[in-house]
């Protein structure tokens, strides 16, 4: 991790984990004063100046966190303007950090609930099918996080097309696996109000369709790849990254 | 909670050539046979892994003093990638390139390093894993086949199964019980057997498609010097859980049906039907990240870490993704599957052997329940 991303890291975690998903509209202003809006802005413009890598590990929390403000929304907006296809995959690429991040969060949360909760005498983490749904969860919540990583660096290398598409496609699926396995090992508790898994099972549902549903991007996937044909898949695959 | 730790893959400046180098080898000299390219890495040509050799292609990163060309870990996965996505028949040398050469090259004394490395290098000498017995499977440690010592040297019996290349290899790695009356984990040593010792049986066993890939191998009376043992006396378990990071990391795990989903591209390229075309895109999504997930496997582990929980991840996610691929094919698109044309030909194939692909190599129930101890659950 670079010295800039571990700083972000260090001031994005406490802050989106004390502000949470019910922020107050008022805590934007926290936000501005750190000069968080503008991290995809260059130096020269008097931004940031930071990278999708950066991005990434603030759009990620931002999902890890479920933080109630539009930050991702205000970063994308201060970089590409609103309605170009840079806007609409860069905000592709942000729904994909946010996915990753949430993902983990549930997990996490799932993973301790069924280590704590009780049935038939035992924690639910000792029971197999519990268990290995959760080996899913886990393995889905990975290659989001992958995905996300893969389309940061492409954005970072220049067109990103294929990457945004393959990376918003895959974490799509992965955040509607992982929400059905988190809500599964929770029982009837996590369908409250109360209990906080809905703040990340819901925002899950809704950044699926978000900037390119599973339909939208396979298609554009689709196209790009039959365009260039069978025999230029797998070099096409390799010269994007080595 | 970060199950996954995500870096950038520091590819080296070499792949681009060693890409060429292969794909202009794998179009001279690799498989015409479509459905031959399916699930390349058990089908064996000689012939083919000789070529490797002598083109430097195989003990990449071993060490010069015993024919190795002490390349890096990451070139030598950039070889690996290259040749399975082409399906070229590496079946031959698989097992040796991948675990036994390195295993015998951390683990083994200077007799077997020298007597057998250096054929693996030049692609003569093939290798098996003896893992499996009739009575363990996915419950390894209850192994029985057992090695008496006598005087200096050591007496083999039992049979090992599943065996996948004896027929075609020179020697087995085994993993066996070598102290009587031990349980479980403990009193189990690795053993370096040549198949062609006096008391070994190799018996095929042939596969639901017909062919002959795996074998029981009987052990009778089996006399090995002591020098045969790898590693230390009583170490076997924790030897044999380091090699399956070896057998369970790489790309084989979610490549096996790479040829059919280019047929599926070819197929949509001649047919403009939106269903196909969604999955084409669906595939590749799960094919890129894949290739990252798997990259960065191989990453670290030429960083010398054990990323032993990421490899279950990818080899779980991967035998998933290469398994369903022959089925989603099937559903998409309508067609005669004792049709020879080569679409119809190569899924037919695969939906046989699919199955095999959660099994071999630990099956994803077992995958999971190493996920889920890692996530602290067991
Ligand atoms: C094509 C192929 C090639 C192979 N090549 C080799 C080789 O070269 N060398 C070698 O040593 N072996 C080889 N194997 C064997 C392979 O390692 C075993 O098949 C595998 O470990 C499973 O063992 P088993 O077949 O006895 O199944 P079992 O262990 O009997 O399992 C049957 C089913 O029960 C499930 N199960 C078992 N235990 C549990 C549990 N605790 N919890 C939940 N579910 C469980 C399994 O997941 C599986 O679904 C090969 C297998 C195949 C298919």
């Amino acid at each position: 991790m670079s010295d800039t991303r571990r700083m972000l890291a260090e001031m994005a975690d406490p802050l989106f984990a004390e502000l949470g998903p019910q922020a107050d509209k008022s805590d934007l202003a926290r936000l501005e004063e750190l000069g968080l809006p503008l991290l995809l802005v260059s130096e020269e413009d008097g931004g940031f100046g930071g990278n999708h890598v950066d991005a990434l590990t603030v759009f990620r929390l931002a999902g890890y966190h479920a933080l109630g403000l539009p930050l991702v929304e205000q970063i994308i907006a201060r970089r590409e303007v609103e309605g170009s296809d840079a806007h609409f995959r860069l905000g592709a690429f942000a729904r994909t950090a946010q996915i990753a991040g949430a993902l983990d969060a549930a997990l996490a949360i799932s993973v301790a609930y069924v280590n704590e909760r009780q049935q038939f005498g035992r924690p639910l983490a000792k029971f197999q099918a519990v268990q290995q749904d959760l080996a899913t969860f886990a393995c889905e919540a990975a290659a989001a996080n992958c995905a996300a990583m893969g389309a940061a660096e492409a954005l970072d290398r220049g067109d990103a097309a294929f990457e945004v598409a393959a990376a918003k496609l895959r974490a799509n699926s992965a955040a509607s696996a992982g929400a059905r396995i988190a809500h599964q090992v929770h029982g009837a508790i996590g369908f409250t109000q109360e209990y906080p898994l809905h703040y990340l099972t819901g925002r899950l549902r809704k950044w699926r369709s978000e900037f390119g549903g599973d339909a939208h991007w396979g298609r554009v996937l689709g196209d790009l790849v039959v365009a260039r044909g069978a025999d230029l898949f797998w070099p096409d695959l390799t010269a994007r990254t080595g | 909670m970060q199950t996954f730790a995500t870096e950038a893959v520091d590819w080296p400046d070499s792949a681009p050539a060693l890409r060429q180098k292969v794909r202009a080898l794998v179009a001279e000299h690799g498989e015409r046979d479509p459905v031959r390219r399916a699930n390349c890495w058990t089908k064996a040509a000689p012939g083919f892994s000789r070529m490797l050799g002598e083109a430097g292609l195989l003990g990449m990163t071993w060490p010069k003093e015993y024919g190795g060309h002490e390349r890096s870990q990451l070139e030598r996965y950039v070889v690996i990638e290259e040749l399975l996505a082409a399906g070229a028949p590496v079946g031959a040398h698989w097992i040796a390139d991948r675990q036994s050469g390195p295993l015998l090259l951390r683990l083994g004394n200077d007799e077997l390093k020298a007597r057998w490395v250096p054929g693996m290098v030049r692609g003569e000498i093939f290798a098996c894993i003896g893992l499996s017995e009739p009575n363990s499977g996915s419950d390894l440690a209850s192994v029985r086949t057992a090695a008496r010592r006598d005087r200096d040297d050591w007496i083999i019996n039992g049979q090992k199964v599943w065996t996948t290349g004896a027929h075609w290899s020179h020697f087995m790695i085994a993993l066996i019980r070598s102290e009587a009356g031990s349980e479980r984990q403990q009193g189990l040593s690795q053993f370096v057997i040549p198949l062609d010792a006096p008391g070994v049986t190799v018996k095929p066993i042939v596969d639901l498609t017909g062919a002959h890939e795996f074998n029981e191998v009987f052990f009778e009376d089996v006399r090995v010097p002591a020098s045969a043992l790898l590693g230390e006396e009583g170490q076997g378990w924790r030897q044999a859980t380091a090699e399956l990071s070896l057998e369970r990391s790489g790309p084989e795990r979610y490549l096996s049906s790479m040829v059919l989903f280019l047929e599926l591209v070819r197929h949509a390229g001649e047919h403009s039907d939106p269903v196909t075309r969604d999955l084409v895109g669906r595939l590749a999504s799960e094919a890129w990240t894949l290739r990252l997930m798997s990259a960065s496997v191989a990453a670290k582990l030429a960083r010398g870490e054990d990323p032993a929980l990421e490899a279950t991840i990818v080899k779980d996610l991967g035998n998933a993704y290469e398994q369903a691929i022959p089925e989603l094919v099937q559903s998409a698109i309508e067609m005669d599957l004792t049709g020879d044309d080569v679409l119809a030909s190569v899924t037919a194939y695969l939906l046989q052997v699919a199955p095999s692909f959660s099994l071999r190599g630990g099956t994803r129930e077992i995958l999971k329940g190493i996920i889920a101890r890692g996530l602290g659950l067991r």
